[in-house]
């Protein structure tokens, strides 16, 4: 493997030092380009309280390309589907090599917080969300308190 | 301010701005290789990763975006403000990194000669500094060599003293014996010749008186007559005339009859001299010489000494090891390229060719000199091939020291310089770094470069390598390589902190460490010295170093004793540092004052002015030079040595002869029995031998001298071995040798002989020398065995060395106690001592042995030559066949029994072939009990080993029994050829021909396949005709060149048909020329008949009898046996002519007689099999019975061990060449292991192998050498 860029040093430097309130990436002790990754859910949305965790993976030609990031832990939402998988811009087309870990994984929390189901990843859960969106809420509630707490 | 550098980050990379480039849309990202990165090349498209926003690429690409030159102010700014560093990449361009090809910012690379990246580059630092740890430990795991020549020359020292006592001691005794002897000789004559004159007197007187009353009487009677016969007195009467008458006439026969005796009487005494008195003289006045054996030739030397032996070759090659390295610095002083074999990518081949030539030439001393002792030998050939190296650098040094301003040696290192292929830097090569005054290897610690370094970097993780390679590593070990300014200061942490690493590394050597102590305290005040300038530090550091060096490297050198060079107090650390491991020079001692690099060492300098070191140190360095040049010279002309070893020479007096170690060695439990037996029948012959006289005088007569006395010789020796029976097999071999033509003194010898017949008078002073001569016999004796045996000389100068004094001690008890073992005088001298046997033994009070002395006369003699005839060996037969004495009935006879015995063996072995013959021979012996009880192998040895040992008679012997064996019809013819042949070959003495060889003759081929090419050869193999045959393996074909390398004809090509190949080995010639190849891949031999035409083959894939799994090199005998190495299978088959499978010795394993991966195989004429027993390191000799004769060599690279050993070959006189092929040199044997000497390295030079297949020795001595991965055969 060769060396680590510059960049991807720089960052986990300052992701150590200069942690981003509600998150942490912590990358892993074999590969550096590996993180493993705790988002708490936002205030104020039904995933409050909850640990979620991700993994992220910058891959070879980051930044350049948009690192890999899924939910370890299962989520209800309609923008997130079963395998963890997320449906956000800045992870796909939107990319942007100046965007970083953890604009990222801001964004991701963001996500949750404002979950978008218009444009949807799980349509089961968008449909519920669109349909009645104070069951969704409670369905992802209750998954927030079953799979991210007590951990 | 935080903002204020974000704002100069670019968002890309996140680092600081480099080349920033505006878009359209306003914002800015470094060009490369942010906003390269960025580039859509499909699209010719940028999308700004702030805004998205699109931008069309200008044609030149990212770099027609303009500069954002506002903010390349504010870093210019910031730089200003902050003060930090500006980026060191700034300004640079990005290329492709030559290794990875990724873009990126690059720099040169020392190490692969390319501008690479960072990354690449890192990991090439890496590379090398592992490599530099590899060769450090190496270097570690080597300098016990160094070490051990320390303790060598150390020793050496000792043993000249003693060896210089003993032979002085030895001068006396002789002088005390010639002395005595002449005295009591002379008294004994005086004596005799009194009583002589005595008796004679007496007897004189009494005639006289008896004549003198004859006369009186007759006169008066005479007188009567007149007067009373003329008187007609009657007075007598007829009675007493008659009376009277008859008395008269009694009186006048008398006076007719009487005479005088003159004879009798007149008997003149004479002195009559066994030797013409001048020639006596001479040898008294020139009795003894001191010989310096010399042991010039560093290959040459037997196994026996290697307790003195400095670690010959793997010492040099350690030392060329370190060369190599310090060629990589040095590259300028590289007179020698020296490569280093196991690193891989290697430097250069390693060129010895220059020492081969010297040892040839010291060869051909060697051969004079044989009788020293092979310590001698050692001592010299160290010395010299280390006084050469040690000249080469002292020349250098003296040259630096020469100038004194260091100045003119950096000019000439500028000089020098181009001729490397890279001139690279050489930032740790300073003028002011000390070498090694035999090695020329810096002391990086004395590199200012490296001081520096390692003050600047205390914490840097290691210590220094020794290894030179170092410069690349250097810098990495330090991250920056500008020093900032402020570098030089070091601070008391850095120091402290160096210290301790230097005391961790000290812990090897134990003393050091109280010592480090000091310096470093000291330390401290000269590095802050040190800004002012430091030449006076350096001068005193180096001369420290100086002299540790040169301690060490005298040891290296030889016989100069280390501590020549005195050394200051202050330097113990260094010395005691360098003492205990060796050079650990940088690392350990690093951690000792030396290493402390120069900064410990440097501060003990510092006390003195600059003036004073600097004086100290050239008065200083004087010194080592002195000394290293007396060494020197000693070496060139190794007179001083000479005149020691000399005495040696005169305490074997009569010796000479035995100093050729002689082909055999044959101490067999076999041989032993036979020779025991043989005792028996000499006993019982030797009673037979009618008229003594008869004998003796024939003896002396002189026939064929030299044939009559070895006959002695052996006679006595076997009578010998009556009395000694354990000795007996000792003294045989030893009688072998003791015709070895090569000795010039032999050669002397025997022109004087015809000389030296004198009448048998010579009682006491042949005992003299008989005992002189036993003593050589004896120190055979007690000693145990093989080598010594054959190689009286090794063991005789191991010995001595060893034990000096009581050795001799030793020596001289055996002599009084062996006086007469007679044998191995006689053998001893060869002729002379026959001689003198045959003169003396009649006369000789001291002979104890009686029937040893009848067995030798006896046999001497050419009559009684007969009965042994049916006994003995064809040793015997020999020399009656060249009497001129002989009787063609005898000898007819004698080769009868010869051949039958012969006969009998060959039966034994491969079936009855001969067996009337046998029957009638074994009827005829006198012993037929004997040779009941014997084995036929133990008979065959009888035979033909003692003989074979032998050189000259000897190997004519064999030859002689070769052709018996060829042509067993007509047996004398066959002796008569054999006596020709011993003609011919005596006087040639392969032994100093093989110890002048160095130098390539010339050399066939080069890589190809067009005739006259070779792709891999292996096997090679000379014809009756003196063709040479060249397996060109990898051509699939056999090529035949005429002597001079004219190619001739080939034959064969790829396939597994009737004489077609698959990657063939081996191949051989038998007698009648045809050619035999090992096809190795299809597992068979084939057989052509002389013009190429396929014969036969046989053999297939298979480990049953007959089959063979990859058959790689081969070997026939005279008989036309097929001897294959059957690699795979590890064992030797052998098959008759026609494919008839004979038998098979040898399996898997490495106990005697096993084999793992045979490669090669030669049969001597005396039916040695000789295999390169690859996997063991070493070489088996087997009879033809698959019983181990000897085996030889163990792995290693000293001389006398191998390393994957592959071509065998066998001479006619039985020395053995092997293709050394780990090592890539050729050495050459005696016939019993004994080592004669080395050629050749690695290399592709003349005289250089690379990769060594089969060898081969013709008959007039050429070797012949398969040099696989050169494609070439060379010939030496």
């Amino acid at each position: 493997m060769a060396v680590l860029p510059r960049r991807i040093i720089k960052e986990t430097q300052r992701l150590m030092q200069e942690p981003v309130p509600g998150i942490s990436a912590v990358p892993d002790d074999s590969n550096a380009r590996y993180f493993h990754v705790i988002v708490t859910g936002p205030e104020d949305s039904p995933f409050e309280g909850g640990l979620f965790k991700l993994e992220l993976f910058l891959p070879e030609d980051y930044p350049m390309s948009a690192p890999k990031v899924r939910f370890i832990t299962k989520i209800y939402h309609p923008n997130i589907d079963r395998l963890g998988r997320i449906c956000l811009d800045i992870l796909k087309d939107k990319w942007s090599p100046a965007l970083q870990i953890r604009t990222v994984l801001l964004s991701i929390q963001a996500l949750l917080s404002a979950p978008n189901p218009d444009d949807p990843l799980a349509n089961d859960v968008a449909e519920l969300w669109k349909v009645n969106e104070i069951e969704a809420i409670r369905n992802a509630k209750e998954w927030t308190r079953r799979y991210a707490m007590d951990n | 301010m935080e903002q204020f550098e974000q704002l100069l980050t670019c968002a890309i990379c996140l680092d600081r701005y480099r080349n920033p480039k505006l878009l359209p849309c306003q914002h800015s990202f470094c060009m490369e290789p942010c906003l390269e990165g960025l580039v859509d090349y499909v699209r010719r498209q940028v999308k700004c990763p702030e805004c998205r926003a699109e931008h069309r690429i200008p044609y030149q690409g990212v770099q027609g975006f303009p500069n954002n030159v506002t903010l390349q102010r504010f870093l210019e700014l910031h730089i200003e403000i902050t003060g930090e560093l500006p980026d060191p990449t700034s300004g640079q361009v990005m290329e492709r990194c030559n290794v990875c090809s990724e873009k990126a910012y690059c720099s040169f690379c020392y190490h692969c000669d390319k501008k690479i990246c960072e990354e690449c580059k890192g990991a090439h630092m890496e590379i090398l500094k592992r490599e530099i740890s590899r060769i450090n430990n190496q270097v570690r795991r080597g300098i016990h060599r160094l070490q051990d020549s320390l303790s060598l020359v150390e020793k050496n020292t000792q043993n000249i003293q003693t060896n210089c006592l003993s032979v002085s001691e030895e001068i006396e005794e002789i002088y005390r014996r010639l002395n005595k002897a002449l005295k009591d000789r002379t008294e004994y004559l005086r004596g005799e010749i009194d009583r002589y004159l005595g008796t004679e007197l007496r007897t004189l007187t009494s005639l006289k008186e008896n004549l003198e009353q004859e006369i009186a009487n007759i006169v008066s009677n005479c007188d009567l007559a007149d007067k009373h016969m003329n008187e007609n007195v009657d007075i007598w009467d007829d009675c007493e005339l008659m009376d009277t008458k008859e008395i008269f006439l009694k009186t006048i026969e008398f006076i007719r009859n009487f005479e005088y005796e003159n004879t009798d009487y007149s008997r003149r005494i004479r002195l009559v001299l066994a030797h013409d008195p001048n020639q006596l003289v001479l040898h008294v006045a020139g009795f003894g010489d001191l010989n310096i054996s010399n042991t010039n030739n560093p290959f040459s030397q037997g196994t026996s000494t290697g307790l003195l032996q400095p670690p010959g070759p793997g010492l040099m090659r350690s030392k060329s090891d370190h060369r190599l390295a310090f060629r990589n610095q040095d590259q300028g002083y590289g007179e020698r390229n020296y490569g280093e074999q196991d690193n891989e990518q290697v430097l250069s081949g390693r060129k010895f060719g220059e020492r081969q030539q010297k040892s040839d030439k010291y060869g051909s001393g060697y051969g004079r000199g044989g009788e020293y002792g092979g310590d001698d030998y050692d001592h010299e050939g160290t010395r010299s091939a280390r006084s050469k190296y040690s000249s080469r650098f002292r020349r250098r040094n003296t040259m630096a020291e020469d100038d004194s301003d260091n100045e003119s040696r950096n000019v000439r290192f500028h000089e020098q310089q181009p001729k490397t292929n890279n001139e690279r830097e050489r930032p740790l090569d300073t003028e002011d770094v000390t070498r090694g005054p035999l090695s020329g290897i810096t002391r990086l610690a004395d590199s200012p470069r490296v001081m520096k370094k390692l003050q600047e970097n205390p914490t840097g993780k290691k210590k220094e390598k020794e290894a030179p390679p170092a410069p690349p590593k250097q810098p990495q070990v330090v991250p920056k390589r500008q020093p900032p300014p402020a570098t030089r200061q070091v601070s008391e942490d850095d120091e402290i902190a160096k210290i301790k690493k230097q005391n961790k590394g000290a812990t090897t050597s134990t003393e050091p460490v109280t010592e480090t102590t000091r310096p470093t305290v000291e330390e401290r005040h000269p590095v802050q010295q040190r800004k002012t300038p430091a030449p006076e530090a350096q001068s005193s550091a180096e001369d420290s170093e100086e002299s540790s060096v040169s301690a060490h490297q005298h040891q290296q050198r030889q016989n100069v004793p280390p501590k020549t060079v005195p050394q200051p107090t202050t330097r113990r650390s260094s010395e005691s540092a360098h003492k205990k491991s060796a050079r650990s020079a940088s690392s350990d001692s690093s951690s000792s004052a030396e290493s402390s690099s120069s900064s410990a060492v440097r501060s003990t300098g510092a006390p003195f002015t600059t003036e004073e070191v600097k004086q100290k140190y050239l008065s200083r360095s004087e010194a080592p030079t002195e000394t290293r040049s007396r060494t020197a010279s000693t070496g060139a002309n190794k007179e001083p040595v000479a005149q020691l070893t000399k005495p040696f020479q005169s305490r074997f007096l009569n010796k000479p002869a035995t100093v050729p170690p002689p082909p055999q060695s044959k101490k067999d439990e076999e041989e032993s029995e036979t020779s025991s037996e043989e005792e028996t029948e000499t006993e019982e012959e030797s009673d037979e031998p009618s008229s003594k006289k008869s004998d003796e005088k024939m003896a002396k007569t002189d026939i064929g001298p030299l044939l009559a006395r070895s006959a002695h010789a052996r006679d006595s020796s076997s009578s010998d071995h009556l009395r000694k029976k354990e000795e007996s097999p000792i003294n045989r071999s030893n009688y072998s040798t003791s015709e070895e033509p090569s000795t010039r003194y032999g050669s002397k010898r025997r022109t004087t002989i015809t000389s030296e017949e004198e009448p048998p008078r010579y009682g006491y002073t042949s005992r003299f020398l008989n005992k002189s001569k036993s003593s050589a016999a004896i120190a055979q004796d007690d000693d145990d065995y093989t080598s010594r045996y054959t190689t009286p000389t090794n063991d005789e100068g191991s010995k001595y060395p060893a034990t000096g004094r009581s050795r001799y001690m030793a020596l001289k008890d055996r002599r009084q106690r062996l006086a007469r073992s007679r044998s191995s005088q006689q053998f001893g001298d060869g002729e002379d001592e026959t001689e003198d046997a045959g003169v003396t033994t009649p006369i000789s009070p001291t002979t104890s042995n009686p029937t040893a002395y009848l067995a030798s006369r006896g046999y001497g003699t050419s009559a009684s030559a007969h009965d042994l005839a049916r006994s003995r060996s064809t040793h015997a037969l020999k020399s009656r066949d060249n009497s001129p004495e002989r009787s063609s009935a005898s000898a007819i006879e004698k080769d009868g029994a010869a051949l039958s015995s012969w006969a009998r063996y060959l039966k034994n072995k491969y079936g009855n072939r001969s067996g009337a013959k046998d029957k009638d021979s074994t009827a005829s012996g006198g012993n037929s009990q004997a040779s009941a009880s014997s084995s036929s192998a133990a008979r065959r040895l009888s035979l033909g080993l003692p003989l074979r040992s032998s050189t000259d008679l000897a190997s004519s012997d064999d030859d002689g029994q070769k052709n018996m064996q060829g042509s067993p019809t007509t047996p004398t013819a066959a002796t008569a050829a054999a006596a020709d042949i011993a003609a011919a070959a005596a006087g040639t003495s392969p032994r100093s021909k093989y110890l002048q060889k160095c130098q390539q003759l010339f050399q066939i081929g080069s890589r190809g396949s067009e005739a006259g090419c070779f792709t891999w050869p292996r096997g090679v193999a000379v014809g009756p005709d003196n063709s040479i045959i060249v397996a060109d393996s990898s051509n699939h074909r056999v090529q035949v060149f005429d002597s001079r390398g004219r190619f001739l004809k080939e034959f064969g090509q790829y396939g597994s048909g009737e004489g077609e190949f698959d990657c063939l080995a081996g191949v051989a010639v038998n007698r009648i020329g045809q050619y035999i190849i090992a096809d190795r891949y299809n597992h068979r031999i084939q057989v052509f008949d002389p013009s190429g035409r396929f014969l036969r083959s046989f053999g297939s894939q298979g480990t049953a009898d007959g089959r063979f799994n990859y058959p790689w090199g081969l070997a026939t005998d005279a008989l036309g046996f097929i001897y294959v190495c059957d690699k795979e299978n590890h064992r030797i088959q052998v098959f008759q002519s026609d494919g008839t499978f004979v038998g098979k010795f040898g399996s898997m394993g490495s106990k005697e007689g096993q084999l793992e991966h045979p490669h090669y195989i030669a049969v001597s004429n005396t039916n040695r099999v000789i295999v390169s027993d690859s996997n063991n390191h070493r070489i088996q000799v087997f009879d033809v019975n698959g019983k181990v004769l000897t085996s030889f060599g163990t792995e290693g690279s000293e001389e006398g061990e191998f390393k994957f050993p592959r071509g065998v070959a066998v001479d006619d006189q039985g020395y053995i060449c092997v293709a050394d092929s780990g090592n890539n040199r050729i050495q050459i044997f005696h016939s019993d292991g004994t080592f004669l000497r080395a050629l050749g390295c690695w290399g592709s030079q003349k005289g250089e192998f690379k990769g060594l297949e089969g060898v081969a020795m013709t008959p007039d001595g050429h070797i012949l050498v398969c040099d696989r991965e050169n494609h070439r055969i060379q010939v030496f």
